[in-house]
């Protein structure tokens, strides 16, 4: 492409940690009998029991979708919930976006969402490239720590400020691990082997590629966001590449763990964020082969502050059990209290559905606002049905009016914190509470909105998602 | 212009069972024990019941849909028998149902019955609804403590009361009711509790804690009901007639309009403004209360909204006593939902036993010196979106 011939670029970035970090020295120490484990420093973000690939993605694409309306929506996971059931479909839902926009769900290896942002920056239109990871892994495992969970995001326009000046791809059916049907955590194989080939016979090669179609030269290269097929290979690529410039892909290792699908895009966020105006930056995403971009910053790009931010905004804990069972490694007995039916029935979620995973409520010709929708307003002096025009409530600031943790209804992670949130707009809905820090909640808190699993049908394999309310602020892990 | 229900019912009978975790015991059982009860308590021939009423709230426990478990368990001769349910007020809803087909001249003889086997359940607390409904993709599946919990953080805020004095006086009513369930041979719960086991107890729902809850019981209770005329010509003199029953539904204001600030029951202030219309009394006329209790917040809260304390002056009535058996106007003679039990579809009818039982001076050690008027107050679903029923019961004359 060369320099000068960049058109398309990125406009926006987002990127998404779940609150609660694991201390990985935690994890070590309830390994230590069996001396199985793996990486014993950093921390390891961990999802909580209601957040799944979607929500995170969901999550990371609120920042960056706030000032650009997507009319192509792509989500890329190799931890999708669902197997029949479109993710962009939702995540369109979710963000209240047109339904007229093109979706696309991309999967296979954890290179997709570099490959879809690639197809984007080739194609047209305004798109948003989407990404979350909750894998699942073994107890035990090297992965289970090493891996985090999070979500990212992109969106691609015509003008974007960090434009797209070169590229190379390299597909290559290359096996460092897998997952499948039969065997839904990753099955990887010798460290030694990766570590001698990867980087010599598929990464190496398509970034000298990539430097080669942008014109440029790895000393140009001012930030990295190369992934790393293991921890640790960075230096090795490094060397064989000839890029010296700080590799933000194996910050975000250290600090969340490995995202999968979703490493990538976050860590180019990072990339952006220590970026000057000018500055060159190099992208690669591993996995069945490898995609290298190479964008020069020509413009802002919004969102990369944040999810700098996001890597400190958490909440440490040092729970190994908790871990274990957040991350479905146990299947802890919560009693007959636990048992209770959560079937959906689908007439009811295609009547209801997407107001409650876009947070639609509506507002009265009086100009009140309610959630949910009803015929006839709850407005005391309303006498009769009224049409409704429709209000998002996620983005709404909101504070507590009442609260409670309850220790007697089934969590997953108790208590189950819950309470009536009025927001700013009049509206005012009894609400699940989530991400409770150290402090819990209190009557008159601020809370913002996150997306989460409502419900979860374990004995049918279903799920509905709406909307929780969060601490406005999330603390901020010491240094 | 309607002129209400005051002195046009009588109650002529009442049965209550033992309330409790009667694992021996099945609905049947429940139900003809406190009908016969009753019935002997009456005085008439079971074949001159007319009508009846069933209330009972989780219909997935055992019982069973319809009108069908009452006339089976009586066998009830093709007279009408329906169900009612309105969440914890459904025992109240049956004897609203009864009451009004008495007064409106349609039947004699008419039998109110509320029964529940919680204990079938397997485990302890209420169970969860099971609907797969439109509100189920939105709204928490809170428990039962965790929705009146709700109600404490925001009494505090509104009043600028401590935490800590509103723990205590939660400790109160408990430890009051305690006292008088040990006193109440049919009571689930018959065990005087020391305040320090009250306030160190393990926490269910912040900050309610394991004895701020009512205990979750099987039990049946039943009315029958006649005109004061018909009464009379039974025999009995001076009978116990209903002064009034009022029902307060939600309509979605509190949870869904801005107004509300979480603190206080709309629903039991509207229903008891009602009651005491129709009944012609103040609140200040009661002699004793029989209170929804589900949770130690929930009476503290009903104290104000029925009138019997100054708003935001609960915590400091309760802590004086005033709602003990010897203080001025004595609240769960019986030991209340918290100590005599809460088998949901019967406490309504239970509370309007006790009060049947001190207006004529049968309550044996509980016994209450001057009885002219109990109030009766049933509370369904949660603070947020609640059914209440207040009814007035007293002597014709």
């Amino acid at each position: 492409m060369g320099q000068d011939t960049g058109k398309r670029g990125i406009a926006s970035v987002g990127g998404y940690l779940p609150l609660l970090r694991l201390d990985r020295s935690a994890a070590s120490k309830g390994l230590q009998f069996s001396g199985l484990g793996g990486r014993n420093a950093g921390y390891r973000s961990t999802a909580g029991w209601d957040e799944d690939a979607l929500t995170m993605a969901a999550e990371a694409s609120r920042h960056s979708t706030s000032t650009v309306a997507p009319t192509r929506i792509c989500f890329a996971s190799t931890s999708s919930p669902f197997i029949e059931r479109g993710h962009a479909s939702m995540l369109l839902e979710a963000l209240a976006l047109p339904a007229n926009a093109r979706t696309i769900d991309v999967s296979g290896n954890r290179r997709c969402a570099v490959s879809a942002l690639l197809d984007a920056l080739l194609g047209q239109g305004d798109t948003l490239i989407a990404s979350g990871e909750k894998r699942p892994v073994r107890a035990g495992s090297a992965f289970h720590t090493a891996w985090g969970d999070g979500g990212s995001a992109a969106v691609v326009t015509d003008d974007g400020g960090a434009a797209l000046i070169g590229y190379a791809s390299l597909a290559r059916d290359y096996v460092d691990l897998y997952s499948s049907r039969e065997h839904p955590t990753p099955y990887a194989c010798e460290e030694r082997f990766v570590k001698e080939t990867a980087t010599r016979d598929v990464i190496a090669p398509t970034i000298k590629a990539a430097l080669a179609d942008a014109g440029v030269t790895s000393a140009d290269i001012a930030h990295a966001a190369i992934c790393e097929p293991l921890p640790g290979m960075w230096r090795d690529i490094s060397k064989a590449t000839g890029i010296t410039a700080p590799n933000h892909a194996s910050d975000l290792s250290a600090a969340a763990g490995d995202l999968g699908a979703a490493h990538p895009l976050f860590a180019l966020a990072l990339a952006l964020d220590a970026a000057q105006p000018g500055d060159i930056i190099l992208l690669a995403g591993f996995g069945s082969g490898c995609d290298t971009l190479i964008f020069k910053v020509i413009g802002a790009v919004a969102g990369a502050a944040k999810a700098r931010a996001a890597l400190t905004q958490g909440l440490v804990f040092a729970d190994y059990v908790r871990f274990l069972s957040l991350t479905g490694t146990i299947d802890l007995d919560w009693g007959i209290r636990s048992e209770f039916e959560q079937k959906t029935q689908a007439t009811v979620l295609e009547r209801y559905g997407r107001d409650m995973i876009g947070f639609i409520g509506g507002r009265d010709t009086k100009g009140n606002v309610q959630f949910p929708k009803s015929r006839i307003p709850v407005r005391p002096d309303a006498d009769g049905p009224e049409p409704m025009e429709d209000m998002r409530l996620a983005d709404v600031p909101a504070k507590l009016v009442s609260v409670t943790a309850d220790r007697l209804n089934f969590t997953p992670d108790p208590p189950f914190w819950f309470g009536l949130v009025q927001f700013e707009n009049g509206a005012r809905v009894m609400m699940e509470f989530t991400d409770a820090d150290a402090d819990g909640f209190k009557v008159g808190d601020s809370v913002s909105m996150r997306l989460r699993i409502k419900s979860r049908d374990k004995r049918r394999g279903f799920r509905t998602y709406f909307w929780k309310a969060a601490p406005a602020l999330r603390p901020i892990m010491e240094a | 212009m309607a002129s209400g229900i005051k002195d046009r019912v009588a109650i002529i009978g009442m049965g209550c069972t033992v309330f409790g975790e009667l694992w021996d015991k099945g609905p049947e059982d429940l139900i003809v024990e406190a009908f016969e009860e009753a019935l002997a308590d009456a005085g008439i021939a079971r074949g001159q019941i007319n009508a009846a009423w069933v209330g009972n709230a989780l219909d997935d426990i055992n019982i069973g849909n319809s009108a069908l478990p009452l006339a089976h368990a009586l066998r009830l001769k093709s007279i009408p028998v329906s169900r009612v349910e309105n969440m914890c007020a459904t025992g109240t809803e049956a004897l609203r149902a009864a009451t009004y087909a008495i007064a409106a001249g349609a039947v004699d003889f008419a039998v109110a019955l509320g029964v529940e086997k919680l204990k079938d359940t397997g485990y302890g607390g209420l169970p969860l609804r099971t609907k797969g409904l439109a509100n189920d993709l939105w709204m928490p599946y809170g428990s039962a403590p965790g929705t009146f919990a709700q109600l404490a953080g925001a009494y505090t805020a509104r009043h600028g009361a401590s935490s800590e004095d509103l723990k205590r006086a939660m400790a109160h009513v408990s430890w009051k009711s305690h006292r008088n369930g040990a006193l109440n041979a049919k009571a689930h719960l018959r065990k005087a509790v020391d305040m320090e086991t009250i306030l160190n107890a393990p926490m269910i729902a912040n900050p309610l804690g394991l004895f701020d809850c009512c205990g979750v019981s099987d039990g049946a209770a039943c009315a029958i009901v006649t005109t004061p005329e018909i009464a009379k010509g039974l025999g009995i003199a001076n009978p116990v007639t209903v002064k009034a029953i009022q029902l307060s539904v939600s309509h979605g204001w509190e949870a869904s309009y801005h107004e509300w600030d979480g603190s206080s029951i709309r629903n039991t202030q509207e229903a008891a403004k009602r009651a005491y219309a129709e009944a012609g009394i103040s609140a200040h006329d009661l002699s004793m209360t029989e209170v929804h209790d589900c949770f130690s917040i929930t009476e503290l809260v009903t104290m104000e909204d029925l009138g019997l304390s100054a708003e935001g002056s609960a915590i400091f009535d309760i802590l004086d006593g005033r709602y003990d058996n010897n203080g001025a106007m004595p609240c769960q003679t019986d030991g209340g939902l918290k100590c005599f039990g809460h088998p949901v579809g019967a406490s309504g009818l239970r509370m309007a036993y006790e009060v049947y039982s001190q207006l004529l001076g049968r309550a044996g050690d509980r016994q209450l010196a001057n009885v002219d008027f109990g109030l009766t107050h049933n509370l369904g679903g949660q603070p947020a979106n609640s059914v209440a029923a207040v009814s007035i019961l007293g002597r014709l004359n």
